[in-house]
């Protein structure tokens, strides 16, 4: 099978790479500008992405609930799991500043909210301090905003993931190259765009998952598997924090988001309590232990102090029913309730174990200014592919809404530069037809496995040192020679998956070099070698770029 | 097998097959024959989107036993 070309390029001000939470808010925010907008989405925006059945936390400043005293907001979001380390102060106060406008228009386009007919906070709280995490129903998230977007002139074009983004001579964002694969046979699609957003999520399934013979057993939407990423590297985009990856909590084998809307008690084998934050189960602070020591269950395995549990079995009937019948659904993990139902297990009287998720790549990446613009002249990027803003849900949409406005300041100030002769579009057909006709081609599951072994065994949480990167970083280079030689694909859903595992081999080198670059021990990063944290290193985000004449390493201030 | 079909109820509308956010649903179509088959049941997230949308409740998930929800008693298991 041949991959085929469409012959009409589609041109637009404003291409969304992802039609997840951060992409459709910044087309909807763009489109409200007037620009003429197109997202490209790998699967369909109705049900796409981490948000797909829904989100229920929205962490947001209203100032008739919180108060004017801003510098309290800060301080106190900032011991949340949206605050913290690792975002720049700044991009902290511009998300919270502007969080409350997206809630009304959130309401305005028909999502529930306020489902109780109040502003209600809850979950994700730390006990003793105000609560910021609005209660919301986020069930019909994805179809609202996918109308509130198609009601705009928003063009979707689902089932079209995009592998490449074109730059011209002077290295600005001209456009991207996408893949049709609603048919069984690819066709590449060319798209001529004066700015780009890429907003295609976290980088998941870099390390083995909970399962690791089940790879899509993940916390996050495993759609989201690093392309953005590596289209922002490739292009020569500083990239920001990936040493400072972690990973998420929650049911130890099957692998859910959504901890903090469990109400219950982190506890023991015997059912006490383990964390200092509580001593009963609270509908309105959750349990905050899971947020911010989410590789405490780990730790406890590994230390034969484990396992640990979430604890419901004190949890008054009404929470339980409302947990587990409301907020799960609203949430978009009903699923646990289906399948706690399907094997009869009653949280009444039995505990559920949680375990530590390996690291992935969320709200670590492309490094980006106030107006969410990357290195890169034209390239924007919102939402788990950013790599020093945090906040979730909240953080991605409002980073897309600013980046979508000033996206229509930015087209302005730059003419349109036609592709269809662009070097790229050769090369990527010459790689697709390689792949697709490559008799006995190796499976990308193949690649996949070994990638996410070298990362676990030579980059993996508590055996970092010098010796293991360096050996890590050479293999994972064997392994990106002998992958192009030897993955193939049968369909366009095989090559999907096949230029997925590619990408992640491509973000797997910038993780190596910046891991072996930071020579200390820090927050989720411990070196075997360099046990010691070096104070001169407090408030710097390190960044890579990769330039024309090789890879630049730096530590920069956060701002 | 994650998602399970009732073929009987199934009216191959495909809506499941393109909202699926991995993909693993397909409509294949043999002669003038149609079917709904779950092509890549390992890269099923089990969200129960295709479940939510069916617009006959054709849908129904497996949660497979890779995936089982590990369980104790707060006696420390001594029942
Ligand atoms: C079950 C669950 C519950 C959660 N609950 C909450 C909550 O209550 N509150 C909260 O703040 N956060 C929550 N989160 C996190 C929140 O969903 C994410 O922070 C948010 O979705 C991030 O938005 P995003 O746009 O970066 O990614 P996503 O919403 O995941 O969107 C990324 C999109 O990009 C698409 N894509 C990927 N690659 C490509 C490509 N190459 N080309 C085109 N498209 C591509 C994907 O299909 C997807 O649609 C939850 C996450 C999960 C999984
Ligand atoms: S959505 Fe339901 S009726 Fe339509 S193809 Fe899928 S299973 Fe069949
Ligand atoms: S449960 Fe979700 S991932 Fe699995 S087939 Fe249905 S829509 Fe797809």
């Amino acid at each position: 099978m041949n991959i085929t070309k469409q012959n009409k390029i589609i041109k637009t001000d404003y291409l969304v790479i992802g039609g997840g939470m951060a992409g459709l808010q910044s087309a909807i925010s763009a489109a409200s500008r007037g620009l003429d907008v197109v997202i490209a989405e790998k699967a369909d925006t109705r049900r796409s992405g981490s948000g797909a059945n829904g989100n229920d936390h929205f962490a947001c400043y209203i100032p008739e609930c919180h108060g004017d005293d801003f510098e309290l907001v800060v301080r106190q979001v900032n011991m949340t799991m949206d605050g913290g380390p690792w975002q720049d102060p700044t991009m902290l106060r511009l998300w919270l500043s502007r969080s409350f406008e997206i809630v009304q228009f959130w309401e305005s386009i028909g999502i529930r909210m306020r489902p109780t007919g109040k502003w209600n906070f809850e979950g994700h709280s730390v006990p003793g301090n105000q609560r910021y995490h609005l209660k919301f129903d986020g069930q019909n998230q994805k179809s609202a905003l996918t109308k509130a977007a198609l009601d705009r002139g928003v063009h979707i074009m689902n089932k079209t993931p995009i592998c490449d983004i074109l730059l011209n001579d002077e290295g600005r964002v001209v456009g991207a190259v996408g893949i049709d694969i609603s048919e069984e046979q690819p066709k590449l699609i060319v798209f001529q765009a004066k700015a780009v957003i890429i907003a295609a999520g976290g980088a998941g399934r870099m390390y083995p998952g909970i399962t690791p013979a089940y790879m899509f057993n993940d916390s996050a939407c495993p759609a989201d598997a690093g392309t953005g990423h590596a289209l922002a590297y490739r292009s020569g985009a500083r990239l920001t924090n990936l040493d400072m990856a972690g990973g998420h909590a929650g049911p130890r084998y099957f692998a859910r988001g959504g901890k903090g809307t469990w109400i219950g008690l982190t506890s023991d084998i015997h059912g006490n309590c383990i964390t200092p934050y509580q001593d009963k189960p609270s509908r309105e602070n959750g349990d905050i232990a899971s947020d911010i020591w989410p590789g405490s269950y780990r730790e406890r395995m590994q230390a034969g102090t484990g396992p640990s549990y979430m604890n419901c079995t004190e949890t008054t009937d009404e929470d339980l029913e409302y947990m587990l019948h409301d907020a799960f659904v609203s949430e978009g993990i009903d699923s646990i309730t289906d399948h706690l139902k399907q094997r009869k297990i009653n949280l009444r009287d039995s505990m559920i174990e949680f375990g530590s998720y390996n690291i992935g790549f969320s709200s670590q990446g492309i490094d980006i200014d106030i107006h969410g613009m990357s290195t890169v002249p034209g390239m924007f990027a919102a939402g788990g592919v950013a790599g020093n803003v945090k906040g979730s849900l909240s953080g991605a949409v409002v980073i897309g809404m600013v980046a979508g406005e000033y996206a229509a300041d930015y087209v302005k100030t730059v003419e349109e530069c036609t592709v269809e002769n662009h070097p790229t579009l050769q090369a990527r057909l010459d790689q697709c037809n390689a792949l697709l006709n490559r008799q006995e081609g190796a499976h990308w599951k193949e690649a996949a496995s070994t990638l996410q072994n070298i990362m676990n065994d030579y980059a993996g949480i508590q055996i970092r040192s010098e010796n293991m990167l360096t050996a890590g970083l050479a293999y994972l280079r064997q392994l990106r020679e002998e992958a192009q030689a030897h993955l193939g694909a049968a369909n366009s859903h095989e090559l999907m998956r096949t230029l997925e595992v590619l990408d992640q081999i491509d973000i797997g080198e910038p993780f190596f070099l910046m891991v072996l670059n930071r020579k200390e021990s820090r927050g989720p990063h411990h070196r075997s070698d360099y046990t010691y944290t070096n104070m001169l290193l407090n408030d710097k985000f390190q960044t890579i770029v990769k330039t024309k004449n090789g890879v630049v390493l730096d530590f920069r201030s956060s701002w | 097998m994650p998602p399970v079909i009732d073929h009987k109820k199934c009216v191959k509308c495909g809506y499941c097959a393109q909202i699926c956010p991995l993909d693993v649903i397909k409509i294949e179509v043999r002669g003038k024959e149609k079917k709904t088959v779950i092509k890549y049941p390992e890269e099923c997230w089990h969200c129960r989107a295709c479940e939510k949308d069916c617009p006959v409740k054709a849908i129904h998930m497996r949660y497979p036993l890779s995936h089982l929800m590990l369980h104790m008693k707060p006696d420390g298991g001594k029942h």
